[in-house]
């Protein structure tokens, strides 16, 4: 196998320009004609048949492109015609029948940043362990044998239809790139052949089959595929195959690891591509094997953050092997997130998975597990901002920024119980609205985007011909997020004390400072920031405060009905709302600046963590996680002296342990020092390689909005 | 039986293996030039008034009894001889510009809040480290304390600076499981320069624990004008010792500064920092005489 050229620029950077071979297709506005042409069909009713009949148009006639110094190949012009095609839809049900109810949600999420609501589409995690086995030529024999002697409805015979289209595109595609390749790579083209018209027969050809299907999917069929599943347990039995037979050397694998790596980095795929290594398999055995290590050593030795990977951690993970990641992360390499097998899976039995397939799930997007290849987890779709439900107790209703009525008034309020009732029914309120928009639009699955894709390889969904986003997956489900949990808590306490029980301020009082931003009131704010009883720090009031919140929160959303058949999961994570959202929230009680940062994840208010990192994971794990299937995540700060040197690893492995074995759900981490952050911000040219963990994924320092950089700054301070 | 306890610091990684808790006792019967601890030297306790934290908002005068705290034309003016160190405006000082250093604790009342981090110090193979000032100037205090963390299957650690004396080692030695045990000087004249007194007592209650067979950690504060000179005589004597675990070469920072000037100490510390070379230099001699030196 070829070496992979670190140098190699145009290896490296190959999605920046791409060069189309001229006689290899057709031009783009013939495959715009056929589009145009195509939508006269579209009745409403057959979007599964035209989308597939628009992607084979594509991978059949489209220009494709090749790198000769590849190993993997994968490029055809798509135009965007299925985001166009996935745009007018959408328009159609946005902007026409669902027009005011989706307003009102994007008022909510842009305005006043109370809660977000929208249909998810893309948080799919494709059954890759059955692509692998079958191969683009058994799925298709594979739905044959299923409709043999059926009598199918004419909806399960345009889905079935569908799939076998999409299907066979990806082989023409195949075929194509295996022709283009030939005069300049044999090997490569050989396996582009096999994977045409078989199950992959090696590891070499099993990457292949995984990049050219997932570029397929992602980038043509425009479906966000978040993760390849657990890529350990997929390619491990090739490897040994090939090594006993003497087909491939563990060196050749090495490399291959590096340009199938380099193809997602280089694509840079927003948010980064996940996969997962590591954990308990059904019959909860550890799996992994030396290919889990070599994905590791291979990754350590590349300067890039995607793909990104998440590390299942069971009671059997072997310590060496947790050890090796954390190494990397010491050394600047974060894109990892340690998650919890123990803690998932009895969360996802909370929410009627059954323990064999909660075993086999494999995180999709950030933390959010989902059983691997049979469950479909909409999990990006809703989300409460926690702290609006303050906002909008302390202010009768309305968003106080805005000065516009939001949502109903509240009750008298006499004593603290009384004000936390009032908090609570706010975000009661938040959670519902939330949901009835995403039920309304998850009924329109059908018509915004099947996906014949993601089904051809689902198990349940080939089996009763029905797609994956309407219900055709063994587990359909939807997930809500809350966010900003510290901040939430750190209000009720501090106007519990202030408020209520010390009789400092009272509650319209309060209100009117904070509307005024803290204005000619530092001395009151600087008591409250100083006051103790705040999240994460082993205080008593604080923690009962967080039990009884999540308990709450677990109670509103977990098993709720969706409207494809499925259950609701709450997680506890913040994406990037505590910026976005934080900027449109009020002043808020625990001391907090108009405009500023809110909690991020499950980490405490910034700085607020103020009796250190082993108080913090006390606290944090003071709640049951596993009430919170859909995930959630502590990020960790730690400096460089905390982790240097050999003591450095075994302190480092002592805090992901012990989370782990206090009930932590998912955690991940950085390590660096605030003067060097400042160094970077100040003269970025330097520093373009800094990469640092965000949320559940990461990115490079410099590329960081000044707010998000000065929170990573202020966080680092913390910890030195 | 209570000691007089300067810091309680959580997540310690450098006073031992793992994630440990580390004690600092008052009182210390050395003066090293370079202390960077010097809120450890008396044994009674102090505050540290951080003058450029202060706001002058008058929230410690408010509080105080002993009319330690005043404000004079606008100004904060801090009142040592007057403080009885009851630490009321530290609660409510918004700035954090009071800060006191020393609250007494039984080892009954400090067991619970060592005990709460037991799982992070058994998965990174940590525990608990009493250091100081000089912990060993209370060994009935720290006998008591490591019997009950021993009892409680807690890996225990004891920093000293080995001039106490030998009853208080017999005392402890059973219950420590490694001694952290700073060695400065060989030559008994760059000893006294540097920390007051004499290392004769300091040098035979290193040789007593090995005898003992005492698992030690020897920690060398290399300072240069001070001690740098004896990087070999401290690797010659160590290489006769049988139960010295690890070396290290801890090199000289000045950042305790503003810590003396928070509490009206005189500022010894030495003005010229180690290079890095020095202190490799300094490493590659000790692993030289077949010590096994870390960072």
């Amino acid at each position: 196998m070829q070496k992979f050229d670190f140098n190699n620029k145009s290896l490296i950077n190959q999605y920046d320009n791409i060069t189309y071979i001229e006689d290899s297709g057709v031009s783009f506005e013939e495959m715009t004609k056929f589009y145009s042409d195509l939508m006269q069909s579209d009745n409403g009713d057959n979007h599964d048949l035209i989308k597939a009949n628009l992607f084979d148009y594509i991978l059949t006639n489209a220009k494709i492109a090749i790198d000769k110094e590849d190993i993997f190949q994968e490029k055809v012009f798509d135009g965007d015609l299925i985001g166009l095609q996935r745009k007018k839809w959408l328009s159609d049900i946005k902007d026409g029948v669902l027009k005011n109810e989706t307003l009102e949600c994007l008022n909510a999420y842009n305005k006043y940043g109370s809660y977000r609501a929208e249909e998810d589409l893309g948080h799919t995690s494709p059954n890759t362990k059955a692509l692998l086995k079958l191969g683009f030529k058994g799925l298709i024999n594979r739905i044959n044998d299923t409709i043999a002697n059926k009598k199918l409805t004419i909806k399960q015979e345009k889905f079935y239809n569908s799939c076998k289209i999409v299907l066979n595109a990806c082989k023409k595609l195949a075929n194509r790139l295996s022709d283009a390749i030939l005069p300049f790579n044999k090997e490569n083209a050989i396996a582009l052949k096999n994977i045409a018209n078989s199950a992959p027969n090696n590891i070499y050809e099993a990457m292949q089959l995984i990049v050219l299907y997932f570029f397929a999917h992602e980038y043509v069929y425009k479906t966000r595929v978040r993760t390849l599943g657990r890529l350990d347990v997929l390619l491990y039995p090739f490897y040994k195959n090939d090594i006993e037979n003497g087909i491939y050397t563990k060196a050749d694998v090495i490399e291959m690891l590096k340009y199938f790596f380099n193809k997602f980095s280089s694509a840079k795929v927003p948010f980064g591509l996940p996969f997962a290594i590591g954990g308990l398999d059904e019959n909860k055995n550890e799996v992994t094997n030396e290919i889990s290590y070599l994905i590791v050593d291979v990754y350590k030795q590349m300067n890039i953050y995607s793909p990104k990977i998440h590390i299942r951690v069971s009671p059997k993970t072997p310590v060496d092997f947790i050890k090796r990641v954390l190494s990397c992360i010491i050394n600047g390499k974060s894109s990892f997130v340690f998650i919890n097998d123990t803690v998932t899976v009895n969360a996802l039995k909370k929410v009627g998975i059954c323990e064999k397939d909660a075993l086999d799930y494999t995180p999709i997007g950030c933390y959010e597990p989902a059983v691997w290849g049979k469950e479909i987890g909409c999990t990006g779709g809703a989300g409460v901002n926690l702290v609006k439900a303050v906002e909008y107790v302390l202010s009768g209703g309305y968003d106080v920024l805005t000065g516009d009525f939001c949502t109903f008034k509240p009750a008298v309020i006499n004593t603290y119980e009384d004000f936390y009732n009032e908090v609570k029914k706010q975000i009661k309120f938040l959670t519902d609205k939330c949901i009835d928009y995403v039920n309304t639009i998850e009924r329109y699955y059908s018509y915004l985007g099947p996906d014949s894709m993601l089904s051809a390889q689902y198990d349940d969904s080939v089996k009763n011909g029905i797609d994956v986003l309407e219900g055709g997956a063994t587990y359909n489900n939807t997930s809500l997020n809350f966010y900003s949990l510290a901040s939430l808590v750190d209000c009720l306490s501090v106007v519990k004390e202030f408020v209520f029980d010390k009789k400092i301020i009272t509650l319209t009082d309060l209100f009117t400072i904070l509307k005024n931003n803290w204005k000619n009131n530092l001395n009151l704010r600087s008591k409250i920031l100083k006051y103790n009883a705040k999240y994460g720090n082993e205080n008593a009031v604080a923690d009962k405060i967080t039990i009884d919140v999540t308990r709450y929160l677990a109670s509103i959303v977990n098993n709720r009905k969706n409207s494809r058949g499925g259950v609701y999961k709450a997680s506890l994570f913040t994406i990037d709302t505590c910026f976005y959202f934080g900027k449109r929230t009020f002043a808020t009680p625990d001391g907090r600046l108009q405009g500023e940062t809110l909690s991020k994840n499950l980490c405490a208010s910034l700085t607020m963590d103020k009796n250190g990192i082993l108080s913090l994971i006390n606290s944090v794990t003071i709640f049951d996680h596993s009430d919170f299937p859909n995930g959630s995540v502590l990020d960790v700060v730690l400096h460089p002296s905390n982790v240097s040197g050999n003591d450095g690893l075994n302190a480092f492995y002592g805090i992901v342990k012990t989370y782990f074995d206090k009930g932590g759900f998912s955690i991940h981490g950085n390590v660096f020092n605030a003067d060097e952050l400042k160094k970077a911000q100040q003269n970025p040219e330097k520093y373009t390689n800094l990469q640092v963990r965000v949320c559940g994924w990461n990115a490079y320092f410099v590329n960081l909005t000044k707010q998000e950089q000065d929170a990573f700054i202020t966080q680092a301070n913390h910890v030195s | 039986m209570k000691a007089n306890i300067f810091e309680i610091k959580h997540f310690a990684v450098h006073d031992g293996d793992g994630i440990r808790t580390t004690l600092f006792i008052k009182g210390c019967p050395l003066k090293c030039a370079w202390c960077h601890n010097p809120e450890g030297l008396s044994v009674k306790s102090e505050l540290a008034f951080l003058s450029h934290k202060c706001i002058n908002c008058g929230e410690c005068v408010n509080v105080c009894n002993f009319n330690a705290h005043s404000i004079l034309d606008g100004k904060h003016v801090y009142s040592r001889k007057t403080c009885m160190t009851c630490g009321d405006c530290v609660d409510v000082c918004p700035e954090d510009a009071l800060k006191l250093y020393g609250i007494t604790y039984s080892a009954d009342e400090l067991l619970p809040l060592l005990l709460k981090d037991k799982d992070f110090y058994k998965n990174s193979n940590g525990g608990v480290t009493i250091s100081g000032g000089e912990c060993l100037t209370q060994p009935d205090f720290c006998e008591k304390l490591l019997k009950s963390l021993k009892e409680n299957d807690i890996h225990t650690a004891v920093d000293t600076c080995g001039f106490v004396n030998k009853n208080a080692l017999d005392k402890v030695i059973p219950y420590t499981d490694v001694f952290l045990y700073d060695v400065k000087a060989i030559d008994n004249d760059v000893h006294i320069k540097c920390t007051g007194q004499s290392n004769k007592i300091i040098l035979e209650n290193l040789l007593y624990l090995d005898s003992k067979n005492c698992k030690i950690e020897i920690r060398y504060p290399y300072v240069p004008n001070y001690n740098d000179t004896e990087v070999d005589k401290i690797g010659e004597f160590l290489s006769k010792l049988k139960n010295v675990t690890k070396v290290k070469v801890l090199p000289y920072h000045n950042l305790a500064g503003s810590k003396y000037t928070s509490l009206d100490l005189k500022n010894t510390l030495p003005f010229v920092l180690p290079n890095d070379e020095q202190i490799l230099h300094a490493k590659k001699v000790l692993s030289s005489y077949g010590l096994n030196v870390v960072d």
